[in-house]
């Protein structure tokens, strides 16, 4: 049984993680908590639902390939979502920037509100299924059991995580974002766009939300307009346990955290789900107060 | 020293907003209250359809008492806060009657404002007993109550299907954890219950707890709570190779129970009332409430009738006083689209009739 | 607009439409009012630019003297007392629950505002407070509404102090995450404690506070009742603004290891702050037990904790008497709208965006005195 709590524990870990990304990225350069986060995943999955939707329409002979359709539907996604977030950045955040830190929290707060009940009143309030598509039957391994699809979207979180690693490390661009990260003064004497870099954050981390979305749809099978809260908060939780503000943190603490739950729940009461989480949390900023992989904690900012 | 004034000036102005007493001015007003925003907006979608379709139909008939019959819709995001103060509002524009709430926490403080103000309140979803209980005689419900479907849910278990071992489920929720313990509580010393878990209402993944249910095997898995969490509860449980049955309640009597469960929903049983497909009544909301919104939720039917019901009371007593409309709503004998309903002195219907259904096919079908 | 802004405008606006059209369908008649909406939105900021930077010394010293000058708070009393009589059940309800928002947001502001601490639970003081009173009084009938009304305020203040004391050693974000885990976790387990706490039923029949023979049913009287309230915890509060621990955590906000160095101690003055905006908080909660006879886990969700803070940020960060009026703004504002019915909130988190964007210090601005300092620093750098 603890193997198949670890596994489903992973899958789930997998979009926290991918959401949390978004968070701590922003973090990162705007040392700003972006509540409306969730909602940009939610956005994400609801896309992936109008898209999907679409494929019956398709002519035959693409409708066989299945799988190259799914992957363009959550390429598509993204990248609208990727928009949501530069524009999210430039309505709700860019005008504040010299303001108390206080207010582009309740900016990012009315910005959840109002994309929420965008969606709310655009999709409706029922639930939206997803078409049942590929690799949904049960596989039981060494008393495991779990779906081809499950599979997929570990791989795939994985795999995206990776591509998000390899652009913050490894591209000009990445590392103008790690530069602003540490000092956005500095950055912008050395001649880096700090208004185009933190447009970039914004949609790196808004495309790997909506990938999270999307699989979170095709997984489950049935999404609705509310995914953004208990989303944002989870993630946004993972997150601060990786340390907010560091990449291979978020990664971890979101699997750490799906972890945590799933076999919370499993072996003592699934009634506390949520709370396991924040206990955790708890308990490890108390030994290491900047979250597992954080660091600067003995400065209050 | 402007800003205070204009807050000032806005409070002043809201005196003067909101409107009161619409009787005189050719109208009759009447309230659904529920939750038309925030995560459950759901249910307060299929709540105004409902309500809506109902006004529509007696309006085209040339209203009640020969007025047009207005719907104020007032939103209480299933907060009791918001709740109260849609009470105050209604009661301030004087409406006739109350469809609502949703919640019983939600119905519960708000009745007691109805009742000052002598409105009518039928809810149309509200199980909790105490709403009743309470001894208002302003309220009423067209749903059942927690101890009622709990203990039809537990005889159909022990009796009919013989069952020996069951794990039960619930959402948390006045409703859902309502109906599991008098559930548990009707079953009897001859059944073991294996698990007695609560679950979160707006999560996705349900893993931990079907993993559990599956690692004790039980005969039969209850669930106490609505068809959103519902479905993939099935679901997830059948995808991880699950083969118990499940039963439930009125929350997951739904086509989308069927739709967001899949294949997997064959064979869930859950308890209802008995079918209404041969009441001509029944027939007419089916038809024309897929005409306008798409398919019915599970309370649209509930709130339909709780509508008609005061249209027919307000009609039957010749005006919107609540001292007369009171009366021949408790001594209503109404046929609607649930069946046959007439109230008992707390309010709650009379007879109230658990059947057990069943999805066979892909459809959900009364068990003889 | 001139000619050269117009092309990056134009493909401004067709992106926004891209992105909003899988939403659209049949809505498309709402997209002219969303593109007037933010074009609005960007003119006036641009145009706002100036003065959209923090306020001047001159401003708060006349925010300070509006706060407490007698006539201006005089005239509001007044205005407040007489309300009931012109206006109906609903109005004074609301009000009501505006004052009880006030008194939170009013107990969050010591925290959020002067000491500079983000707390993201604060409504779990709210849920102690009043499910204390609630259990005391009805549950239990183990006392008088007099008794419990201070008790929950020290079982919050209990709360505070254990949840306090491993949190606060924390750095801003970390704590700010510790206390909304504190807000979710008082609200599951009051979910789940059946015995105690009658789980998502909730606990009924909580009877309004009495006077001897003469009890607090009528909405108008309890209505004054909480303006009473309301108005001691405004007046301790300035009181405390004032003093030497309102200077303390006013330093302690803007330059902790500065006010350290001067020997303040830091954790002490937090925890203090902590405390006593828990306490308060608590008080709110008793109020809001007796106001509505019936409390359930419903009423202290997440989204509440964020509806204080929006408060106290929006009627300015250090503001006392901002607070009061964020309480009333962002609970009146959202009852005009009713007539909207779906689009409320949509409407309520546009006004949300907005307002930060226009006034970033709030309805009544904020006392942060020091900006002015940073600012001439800088000069010299």
């Amino acid at each position: 049984m603890f193997l198949q709590h670890l596994l489903n524990g992973i899958t789930i870990g997998g979009s926290y993680a991918l959401i949390a990304l978004g968070y701590t990225l922003v973090y990162g350069v705007l040392k700003l908590i972006n509540f409306a986060h969730g909602e940009i995943y939610m956005i994400g999955a609801n896309l992936g639902f109008i898209l999907i939707s679409l494929i019956p329409a398709m002519p035959p002979f693409l409708q066989g390939n299945l799988i190259l359709l799914l992957l363009a539907v959550v390429l598509v996604a993204a990248v609208i979502c990727s928009l949501y977030g530069y524009y999210l950045e430039k309505i709700c955040y860019r005008p504040l920037r010299g303001a108390p830190k206080l207010t582009p929290l309740i900016s990012a707060l009315g910005a959840s509100i109002f994309l929420q009940n965008f969606v709310m009143i655009s999709m409706g309030a029922k639930d939206r299924i997803f078409p049942q598509t590929i690799g949904m039957q049960a596989i039981t391994m060494g008393g495991v059991s779990f779906t081809l699809l499950q599979l997929v979207i570990i791989f795939s979180s994985i795999a995206l995580m990776a591509l998000i690693y390899w652009f913050i490390n490894r591209t000009r661009l990445g590392i103008a974002i790690k530069a602003t990260s540490a000092d956005p003064y500095m950055a912008s004497l050395v001649g880096i766009n700090v208004d185009t870099v933190i447009s970039v954050t914004f949609m790196a981390g808004s495309f790997l939300a909506a990938c999270a979305g999307v699989m979170i749809g095709l997984y489950y099978g049935s999404i609705n307009f509310t995914l953004g809260y208990l989303g944002g908060i989870k993630a946004f939780t993972a997150a601060v346990l990786g340390g907010i503000g560091n990449v291979p943190g978020a990664m971890i603490g979101g699997f750490l955290l799906g972890v945590i739950e799933a076999l919370g729940a499993g072996y003592f009461s699934s009634e506390y789900k949520d709370v396991y989480a924040f206990f955790i949390l708890i308990a490890v900023l108390v030994f290491r107060p900047a979250g597992l992989l954080g660091k600067g904690a003995n400065e209050r900012a | 020293m402007k800003k205070l004034l204009v807050l000032g000036l806005l409070c002043l102005v809201m005196v003067g907003c909101t409107k009161k007493g619409g009787q005189e001015a050719g109208v009759i007003r009447i309230g659904a209250a529920g939750q038309l925003t925030g995560p459950e907006a759901v249910f307060g979608a299929d709540m105004l359809n409902g309500v809506t379709l109902a006004v529509d139909e007696w309006n085209a008939k040339g209203g009640v008492l020969g007025k047009k019959i207005e719907l104020v819709p007032g939103d209480d995001q299933a907060e009791p806060r918001q709740a109260v103060a849609v009470a105050n509002k209604f009661a301030a524009e004087g409406v006739a009657g109350v469809v609502g709430h949703f919640n019983s926490s939600c119905s519960i403080p708000a009745s007691e404002i109805y009742h000052k103000a002598g409105i009518p309140q039928i809810s149309h979803a509200s199980t909790n007993p105490k709403l009743t209980d309470q001894g208002f005689d302003n309220v009423f419900r067209v749903c059942g109550r927690d101890d009622q479907q709990g203990k039809a849910a537990a005889d159909f278990a022990v009796q009919k299907l013989k069952v020996k071992r069951v794990a039960v489920i619930h959402d948390k929720t006045t409703y859902g954890q309502g109906f599991a313990e008098e559930f548990k509580k009707n079953l009897g010393s001859g059944v073991e219950v294996l698990l007695f878990e609560g679950i979160t209402k707006g999560d996705k993944d349900y893993s931990p707890v079907v993993t559990k249910i599956k690692s004790v095997n039980p005969d039969l898995i209850f669930f106490g709570g609505i068809y959103t969490e519902g479905g993939l509860l099935v679901k997830q449980y059948k995808a991880m190779g699950g083969t118990a049955p499940f039963i439930g309640g009125d929350g997951i009597m739904s086509e989308e129970m069927l739709k967001i469960g899949g294949p997997a929903t064959e064979g869930t049983y859950a308890t209802f009332g008995p079918d209404t497909k041969d009441i001509p009544s029944a027939k007419g909301f089916n038809e024309n409430y897929r005409k306008k919104y798409g398919e019915p939720g599970v309370y649209s039917v509930y709130a339909y009738d709780a509508a008609n019901i005061l249209f027919q009371s307000i009609q039957a007593a010749g005006g919107t006083d609540g001292k007369k409309v009171l009366p021949v709503i408790r001594a209503i004998d109404y046929n609607g689209a649930l069946g046959h309903i007439r109230f008992d002195a707390r309010g709650d219907v009379k007879e109230s009739p658990y059947v057990v259904w069943k999805v066979e096919s892909g459809k959900f079908k009364q068990v003889k | 607009m001139n000619g050269h802004n117009l092309r990056h405008d134009l493909f401004y606006y067709l992106g926004m439409l891209l992105i909003c059209a899988p939403f659209l369908k049949s809505h498309t008649v709402y997209v002219p009012l969303l593109f007037l909406g933010v074009w609005g939105l960007r003119r006036f900021a641009a145009f706002a630019g100036e003065n959209r930077t923090i306020t001047g010394i001159r401003e708060q010293m006349e925010s300070l003297v509006m706060a407490h000058s007698s006539l201006t708070v005089g005239s509001i009393l007044a205005i407040a007392l007489l309300l009931p009589f012109v206006s109906s059940n609903y109005l004074i309800d609301v009000l009501t629950s505006a004052i009880l928002y006030a008194i939170l947001a009013t107990a969050l502001n010591i925290t959020v505002g002067m000491t500079g601490v983000l707390v993201l639970g604060f409504i779990g003081f709210y849920a102690v407070g009043a499910y204390t009173t609630g259990i005391l009084t009805a549950k239990f009938a183990l006392c008088g509404f007099w008794i419990a009304l201070p008790l929950s305020g020290l079982a919050a203040m209990l709360c505070g102090i254990l949840l306090g004391i491993p949190a606060l050693r924390l750095k801003g974000d970390y704590l700010a995450v510790v206390t909304l885990g504190f807000g979710e976790i008082i609200r599951i387990f009051l979910t789940n404690l059946n015995a105690l706490t009658g789980g998502p039923n909730g606990i009924m029949g909580i009877k309004r506070p009495s006077f001897g023979v003469f009890a607090l049913d009528h909405p108008r009287d309890f209505y004054w009742f909480a303006l009473v309230m309301l108005s001691l915890i405004v007046l301790v509060v300035a009181r405390l603004a004032n003093s030497r621990y309102g200077r303390a955590w006013v330093a302690i906000r803007e330059n902790e290891m500065a006010a350290g160095a001067l020997g303040i101690n830091v954790f002490r003055k937090h925890l203090l702050s902590f405390s006593i905006s828990a306490f308060l908080g608590g008080i709110a909660g008793s109020l809001f037990a007796v106001k509505q006879g019936f409390i359930s886990p419903d009423s202290f969700t997440f989204y509440e904790s964020v509806l204080v803070l929006c408060m106290v940020v929006l009627g300015g960060i250090g503001n006392v008497v901002g607070s009061v009026a964020g309480a009333l703004l962002l609970i009146i504002v959202p009852e005009f709208l009713r007539e909207f019915s779906l689009y409320r909130m949509l409407v309520f988190g546009a006004v949300m965006i907005a307002f930060m964007v226009f006034r970033p210090n709030g309805l009544l601005g904020s006392r942060l005195i020091t900006e002015e300092i940073k600012d001439s620093a800088d000069d010299d750098r």
